[in-house]
């Protein structure tokens, strides 16, 4: 008895670090941060309203929200969970990329057609280009030289000079698109087009598509098919799909850019980040309120834990 | 008292009256014919002395033992065929065998042992690897006969045993059952409605709707006469 | 002592080579609740809706959620097809060979009770092999947590069989139990459909669920199955196994008669 008292006492007095996923919550402006060990949520933080977009620094340090309907980007203590203090942004700010520098944020302003680039150190907006309507997709090549803004209504990948600030590409892409990535160290660009239904894949030195992935669920009508965020598993080896209203999440293979399986999930499934060492996979539900672990190397979900009203971004955090 | 004794036994399904005061008495090693037509309640009495159902009213005693008292005692001592046949198809003749045994608590050397010597006893030695299935129906009878004999029962209670059996099995099978009582002292209560399986030396007992007609050795009740008239003239005056 | 569990190993022996010789009921023990999982619940294969409810921690389709019924289902079958075979079909000689053994009535009741068990967990765990070649596959831990839990589901089942063969004089033919005890039985319980979805129809029809034992012995599978344990489901069908029994034994007491004799 006197043991077990002395052991619980040692535990709280040494609490067991483990990592955590932590997610926005778009209506309830709150973060929910998730024990990856437990896979219960531990914390709850304000924020600004309609967090979206939310990405940890190099060194974790610091983490950055896109607080949607505060028109900021804020900056966020995660050890307190306080606001350190807002960056400029640009009206509406959905999702965001962190380039490899540590230090400039590619912001997508949903409203005004425009990428912001941020310095992180300054404060400052060191540069506004014009895009298509609606920007939202972010993604930089891992050398740091090309920023890819996708925008939902003009349908089009653009391709941006991260030297010059300016653009030099804009591809059509299928309708609707949502999230792009640089895959196989920079070599190829994959663009999801929620409407469209597709994953538009580019060889990013021509800037021509190379592939198109399309995505069927058994017993889901195609119209609720929408590929959204997406995510690559260690070695590139697989993508997986978040498919909107669908309630799936695909797994992708890269080389054959042929789906291998679909996981079933909460309901208008959304965005997702892995943990550690890449052995599971968090996705957020945006309509159920929740994230569903899926266990990567068996492709099945293995738990689903309720967050907030609307979860829309996950961002892992290592705590050692 | 050995052999099979019935004293006074009534029985009834609600208003149904299936038995009513019946008493009769089969000596030790003797070969009774329980006669009657279908439904004269040979069934109900058969169930009533296997103990598949009781009665309140009268008593029966197996080799001495009053089966109210000592049901499984008196189990002990029957062996039966009854009128469906209970063997399972699919098994062989030894499995068939052993599984009865084992309903008796024989297991081991000691079945072993009674299988061959009840197979022996019915000239079904060579059979004991067929399925049951393969056996033609005079055979299956004999086989019934021979699993009823393996836990060595001191009375035997055959329902109806040659229904359904060509001429040359009926006899074949008649005859055993006949040498079982004359050769091995078994006490016979064979049912049956067909008057040509019963000897001139064999007791009978003739039932109809419920009741006891007559009893005794059946020379002295035809006096000579066919079995046959006998049994229809009695049936028809009691109709 | 010794005489009885000659018998018990004898009668368990006959049936597992029945089982084994007629290879038409073994398959058709499997292909039954196979077209349930392959046609019926394929129809449904998006996520059942939106509550997650135990043993379940995320969303499942509808495949998964309706194996444990279908485990429940094969035994809810053979339960009542060996118990009532033995009162109408060929099998009435059998019985009654059975019942002229001089070992007491309740013990050989039992013996056959058991061994019916072993088989109906036979095919059970030839359905879970099946459906997880199908892609249907359950937590290892799960494969051997619902081996007690069969056994306890099985005998109350099959306690239920015997019961109604010794008692209810109307049933008289299999369609008939089809009709007024296993379609009710396996309708009207968690198999097919969670109590919350019932609820959404009508508050009665699941009240009337909760009431049935073979929702509570779907559900001690269910969780079993993912290596948890359900008390209450344990509880209540232990209850209803034990009410069965007893009734199945009053009602082959030799002093009430057999009815079909």
């Amino acid at each position: 008895m006197r043991l077990a008292t002395l052991l619980a006492s040692a535990a709280l007095c040494v609490p067991a670090a483990a990592d955590e996923m932590w997610i926005s919550n778009e209506k309830d402006d709150t973060l929910s941060v998730i024990d990856i060990e437990t896979l219960e949520v531990i914390r709850t933080i304000e924020t600004g309203e309609r967090p979206r977009g939310i990405t940890f620094s190099k060194d974790f340090s610091v983490l950055y929200i896109c607080a949607s309907d505060s028109d900021s980007v804020q900056v966020m203590d995660p050890e307190t969970g306080e606001i350190l203090h807002d960056l400029p942004s640009g009206e509406d700010p959905e999702q965001f990329v962190l380039h490899p520098n540590d230090r400039h944020l590619y912001i997508a302003n949903e409203d005004d057609a425009i990428t912001t680039v941020v310095d992180t150190e300054t404060r400052t907006v060191i540069a506004q280009i014009d895009v298509g309507i609606e920007p939202e997709g972010m993604a930089v090549s891992p050398d740091g030289k090309i920023a890819i803004t996708t925008s939902e209504t003009t349908n089009m990948a653009h391709w941006i000079d991260t030297e010059t600030q300016e653009l030099f590409a804009n591809t059509l892409v299928d309708s609707r698109p949502r999230h792009a990535e640089f895959l196989k160290d920079g070599t190829e660009l994959w663009v999801s087009s929620e409407i469209g239904g597709t994953i538009t894949v580019f060889d990013v030195e021509t800037q021509t598509e190379k592939a198109k992935i399309e995505f069927e669920v058994e017993g889901v009508h195609p119209d609720r098919v929408q590929p959204v965020g997406f995510e690559l598993s260690n070695e590139d080896k697989t993508a997986f799909v978040a498919l909107g209203p669908s309630n799936h999440v695909a797994a992708v293979n890269p080389d054959t850019y042929e789906v291998e399986d679909y996981i079933l999930v909460g309901r208008r499934v959304w965005h997702m980040d892995f943990n550690a060492d890449k052995t599971l996979l968090f996705t957020t539900n945006g309509v159920s309120g929740d994230v569903t672990v899926i266990d990567v190397a068996k492709r099945e979900p293995i738990k689903t834990i309720k967050v907030g009203r609307f979860p829309w971004g996950a961002a892992f955090r290592p705590t050692n | 008292m050995t052999g099979l004794t019935v004293r006074n036994v009534s029985y009834a399904y609600g208003e149904k009256r299936a038995l009513d005061d019946v008493s009769f008495h089969v000596p030790q090693g003797a070969f009774c014919a329980l006669l009657g037509p279908n439904g004269a309640g040979k069934s109900t009495l058969f169930s009533l002395l296997t103990r598949l159902f009781t009665t309140r009213q009268g008593e029966i005693e197996i080799a001495g033992i009053d089966i109210a008292k000592h049901p499984r005692k008196a189990l002990a001592k029957i062996g039966v065929v009854f009128q469906q046949p209970t063997l399972d198809l699919d098994l062989t003749v030894h499995r068939n065998l052993s599984y009865f045994a084992a309903l008796h608590g024989l297991s081991g050397r000691q079945a072993e042992g009674r299988i061959t010597a009840v197979l022996e006893r019915l000239d079904m030695a060579e059979r004991a690897t067929e399925r049951a299935r393969d056996l033609n129906g005079g055979h299956r009878r004999r086989l019934e006969i021979a699993r009823c004999l393996i836990h060595v029962p001191s009375v035997l209670l055959l329902d109806e045993p040659t229904v359904g059996l060509d001429a040359a099995s009926r006899h074949a099978i008649t005859k055993h059952v006949h040498d079982l009582s004359s050769q091995d002292g078994l006490t016979v209560l064979w049912a049956t409605h067909l008057t040509d399986e019963i000897g001139p030396d064999d007791q009978v007992a003739i039932l109809h709707r419920g009741k006891l007609l007559d009893q005794g050795i059946c020379r002295d009740i035809t006096g000579g006469a066919p079995m046959q008239d006998t049994f229809l003239s009695m049936t028809r005056a009691a109709s | 002592m010794i005489d009885a569990m000659i018998a018990l190993r004898a009668i368990l022996i006959r049936e597992a080579l029945r089982f084994v010789r007629q290879r038409s009921r073994f398959v058709a023990a499997l292909v039954r609740p196979l077209v349930w999982l392959v046609v019926f619940a394929a129809g449904f294969r998006a996520a059942l809706g939106l509550s997650i409810t135990p043993p379940y921690q995320t969303y499942i389709t509808y495949e998964i959620y309706i194996v444990p019924g279908l485990c429940g289902m094969i035994m809810l079958f053979n339960g009542m097809q060996s118990s009532l075979s033995l009162v109408y079909d060929r099998e009435m000689g059998s019985m009654r060979l059975l019942l002229t053994s001089p070992l007491p009535r309740w013990w050989l009741l039992f013996c056959r009770l058991l061994a019916s068990t072993t088989i109906s967990i036979l095919q059970v765990y030839t359905f879970l092999a099946v459906a997880a070649v199908y892609g249907i596959d359950m937590p290892w831990i799960g494969y051997a947590y619902v081996f007690p839990a069969l056994i306890v589901a099985g005998l109350m089942l099959g306690a239920l069989g015997l019961a109604l063969s010794s008692a209810i004089r109307q049933l008289e033919n299999f369609a008939g139990v089809m009709n007024f005890v296993i379609f009710p039985m396996f309708f009207l319980s968690s198999a097919l459909y969670p109590l919350w979805k019932m609820a959404e129809s009508s508050a009665l029809l699941r009240d009337i669920c909760a009431l049935n034992p073979f929702t509570h012995a779907v559900e001690l599978i269910r969780f079993a199955l993912y290596g948890q344990f359900n008390a209450v489901a344990l509880g209540w069908t232990i209850l209803a196994g034990i009410v069965f029994l007893g009734f199945a034994f009053w009602g082959y007491d030799p002093a009430r008669g057999m009815k079909r004799g």
